[in-house]
């Protein structure tokens, strides 16, 4: 699973998910890529539920690059515990995700291929996705 | 290239993001007219006419007339943009005016054709690293693209920015050690099926935590400052 090796605080506080992703909105990468059109926290599972379920679609051949790493510790509570007490333990690691961001880019497969690999890997996860090319001038 | 496309735009007389919105509601979109050593001017023009040079072949290389309405008419080029990140409609157009008798740097797209010979034969993996080159040449001797044959490429083995073939007054801006494309080998998949399967039985144990990066100073900086408060005490 993907995590940060080193952090500077073990837990953080919610935050809010406003607005849209005006950075890391473009294919840098690859040729084809996969758009989120809404906002949400991705667990590291999705995250790697996804890349997995792409390259065993690829087979071999394909270049993939994943855009989003999980850089924001997740607490919860024990089952069946009083409140207070103090926040929870840190249980899992997510990416903040925003609207118009480019999740995973991939290159050297045709663009049926990556179609396929690209609906696979958007089953994973938790929000409505688009697939883009790099040729694609709205 | 030099094209007989003509975009009418009007001058903006007020500026601000209000003012931008409301020219966005109309149909129209903000844009900026500058360069040859003259006063920038704010403009509005119809994106659709902007994206309908962008979508032609020449791209974002093509230099069209711009009028100006009351004003003057220039061959002009579209250097920047900016682009809503959802539905990727143009939001602004950064338009430069052009010298058609000065030459003129500008990135052109490169394109790889033929499979090559380590894809076919050995099983690799053609990776293109760098899609478009910058150049110095005249306006009216803009090309549309460069192509770049990779069927002889083997694995391990490259083409560079000084394999692209250039007419003799194109001068090659970027390094001509970039490379363009390499066959590469394939990796095997990173995660093993064994190693797949022993996340999900950790699920129920606790997740391994990162190091936490201790707050102050480490003890090797500190030693020295704490001797030294020690020695004034002492005093």
């Amino acid at each position: 699973m993907m995590m940060p090796k080193k952090v500077k605080f073990r837990k953080q506080q919610r935050g809010r998910m406003t607005g849209k992703a005006w950075r890391g909105s473009s294919i840098s990468f690859g040729e084809y890529g996969l758009k989120a059109m809404e906002c949400a926290w991705i667990t590291d599972r999705q995250i790697e539920a996804a890349r997995i379920a792409m390259t065993r679609s690829i087979k071999r051949g394909g270049k993939v690059w994943i855009r989003l790493f999980p850089d924001k510790p997740i607490t919860k509570k024990p089952a069946e515990t009083r409140m207070g007490k103090g926040k929870g333990a840190p249980e899992q690691w997510v990416a903040v995700i925003r609207p118009g961001k480019i999740l995973f880019e991939m290159e050297g497969v045709d663009r049926g291929t990556a179609q396929d690999a690209m609906r696979l890997a958007a089953h994973k996860l938790p929000i409505k996705t688009k697939f883009v090319s790099r040729d694609s001038v709205e | 290239m030099k094209r007989d496309i003509t975009v009418t735009a009007e001058v903006r007389a007020s500026r601000g993001k209000n003012e931008a919105r409301r020219t966005r509601r109309a149909g129209q979109i903000p844009a900026v007219l500058y360069g040859a050593y003259k006063d920038a001017v704010s403009v509005s023009v119809n994106p659709r006419e902007i994206l309908k040079i962008v979508r032609s072949s020449t791209g974002y290389n093509t230099i069209f007339n711009l009028a100006i309405e009351g004003g003057e008419t220039t061959p002009v080029m579209l250097v920047d943009q900016q682009v809503e990140p959802v539905k990727g409609t143009l939001l602004h157009a950064d338009l430069k005016r052009i010298d058609l008798t000065k030459r003129i740097r500008i990135t052109v797209p490169v394109y790889t054709v033929g499979e090559p010979a380590g894809v076919k034969l050995q099983g690799g993996l053609l990776e293109v690293i760098t899609r478009a080159i910058e150049i110095e040449c005249l306006p009216d001797e803009i090309p549309e693209s460069f192509s770049v044959d990779v069927s002889e490429l083997m694995i391990g083995q490259s083409k560079r920015a000084s394999d692209v073939a250039l007419s003799a007054s194109m001068k090659l801006v970027s390094a001509a050690e970039t490379v363009i494309a390499h066959a590469v080998a394939l990796r095997a998949e990173e995660v093993a099926p064994a190693a797949e399967a022993a996340p999900v039985a950790e699920a129920g144990a606790e997740a391994a935590e990162p190091e936490v990066i201790k707050k102050g100073k480490k003890e090797d900086e500190a030693a020295p400052e704490e001797k030294e408060k020690e020695k004034g005490k002492k005093k």
